[in-house]
């Protein structure tokens, strides 16, 4: 323990000095003066109506770089995502999660459900309010759906698995909602050519505003309210995919391991 | 805040990121536990998130990259563009953590299988089991 402490406190101490000797050195200095140009580039045009073949028409830079300027960088993150859970689920391929259905009663005590039951619906409202309003200020689809993520694993540690069960999210549905979101993504990132389809005119891949070739764009605007083409529809079907993928993965993780160990047993003796 | 105790500040950030990186390294390829090389790899990517969005940093007095004003004047982006950090890093960051997330689930699914089929955790261990 002593050992460790010391090792701990030179640490610290190296930092500190090595911190203080680079500034003496003059160090960082003119690193953090001024953002790049593409930084600049991106701030200059994410919201300027007289620009509109550049704007993507979102006051949030990070919101507008993620779904507009590098929407293709987020659509194979958003590939990575679903294999990482399709992997996790392999795993899990035979293990079936309704065997040793227990009723109620399990869990931890009245005082926690009962907190646990007031805080449900305000996390599903911060969650939704992320995902609604993530064009418009910092967060968006992943952010809203690990927020909304946390809410399975709540119910979980609170009152058992068999409670999700109970309330019928199951493996196979939560997989569903999953495929929808990311359908919804899908069909978001050919919208744009179906519209210019029907219009006959040329669009490009994952296009939001209108470009020089490619005159058809989503909405920016539904009656007074700002909603950015195509970034709504994205954050929303992320945080469907994103929510119901951390969902499976929470429900298989809970499965008790002598269940789990039993059906594998079984699955090898048949073989 | 004067610009001395900025620099300084800007400085500690990274040195003290470089020396978390270490010590996550340290636990990624020395420790045998497979457990402690999870925890050291979720390390590994805090650190290496938090150095991204430093690069996009900019010094006081500087927003955040949203713009307040729906509907702006050129005058008002040109100062918006003139004080924002960079939304470039933080945009490659947020997508990172979820996706982070997942991928260190998959993680420690793999290695409680590794435990079920093994019944061990040691990568020592582990690397002499053959079939």
């Amino acid at each position: 323990m002593k050992k460790e402490l010391l090792i701990a406190m030179s640490m610290v101490i190296t930092v500190v000095v090595m911190a203080y000797i680079a500034t003496l050195g003059g160090g960082l200095g003119p690193l953090f003066s001024d953002v790049r140009p593409l930084a600049k580039a991106f701030l200059s045009t994410t919201l300027d109506p007289e620009k509109p073949l550049f704007t993507a028409m979102s006051p949030e830079a990070v919101t507008a770089i993620v779904w507009d300027y590098r929407g293709l960088d987020t659509l194979f993150e958003t590939a990575v995502f679903y294999l990482a859970i399709i992997g996790a689920i392999a795993i899990y391929r035979d293990v079936n999660e309704k065997v040793g259905l227990k009723g109620s009663g399990l869990g931890l005590s009245k005082i926690v459900r009962v907190v646990t039951k007031v805080l449900i619906p305000i996390n599903i409202a911060i969650a939704i309010s992320i995902a609604l309003h993530g064009h418009l200020t910092p967060g968006g689809g992943f952010q809203a759906g690990a927020a909304m993520a946390v809410m399975p694993m709540l119910l979980i540690v609170v009152f058992s698995r068999y409670f999700l069960l109970e309330l019928k999210l199951t493996k196979g549905l939560a997989l569903a909602f999953r495929s929808i979101g990311l359908t919804g993504i899908a069909l978001t990132v050919f919208l744009p050519i179906i519209i210019a389809l029907v219009n006959g005119v040329n669009a490009y891949i994952m296009q939001n505003q209108m470009k020089v070739n490619a005159p058809v764009g989503l909405p920016a605007f539904i009656g007074n309210s700002l909603i950015s083409g195509s970034l709504i529809l994205y954050n929303v079907f992320e945080f469907l995919a994103v929510t119901f993928g951390f969902s499976v993965l929470f429900l298989l993780l809970s499965i008790e391991e002598d269940i789990v160990k039993d059906q594998m047993r079984g699955e090898v003796s048949e073989h | 805040m004067s610009t001395e105790l900025d620099i300084f500040l800007a400085n500690l950030s990274l040195i003290s990121l470089i020396a978390i990186i270490g010590v996550s390294l340290y636990g990624i390829l020395a420790r045998p536990n497979i457990v402690k090389k999870i925890i050291a790899l979720t390390i590994f990517t805090d650190a290496a998130n938090l150095l991204a969005i430093l690069v996009g940093f900019r010094r006081p007095p500087s927003i955040p990259p949203v713009l307040l004003n729906l509907e702006p004047r050129a005058t008002d982006i040109a100062e918006f563009s003139a004080s924002a950090v960079d939304p470039l890093p933080q945009a490659l960051v947020l997508t990172a953590v979820v996706i982070g997330m997942a991928v260190n689930m998959l993680i420690i699914f793999i290695a409680l299988q590794v435990y079920r089929l093994y019944g061990t955790l040691d990568a020592r261990k582990i690397r002499r089991l053959r079939g």
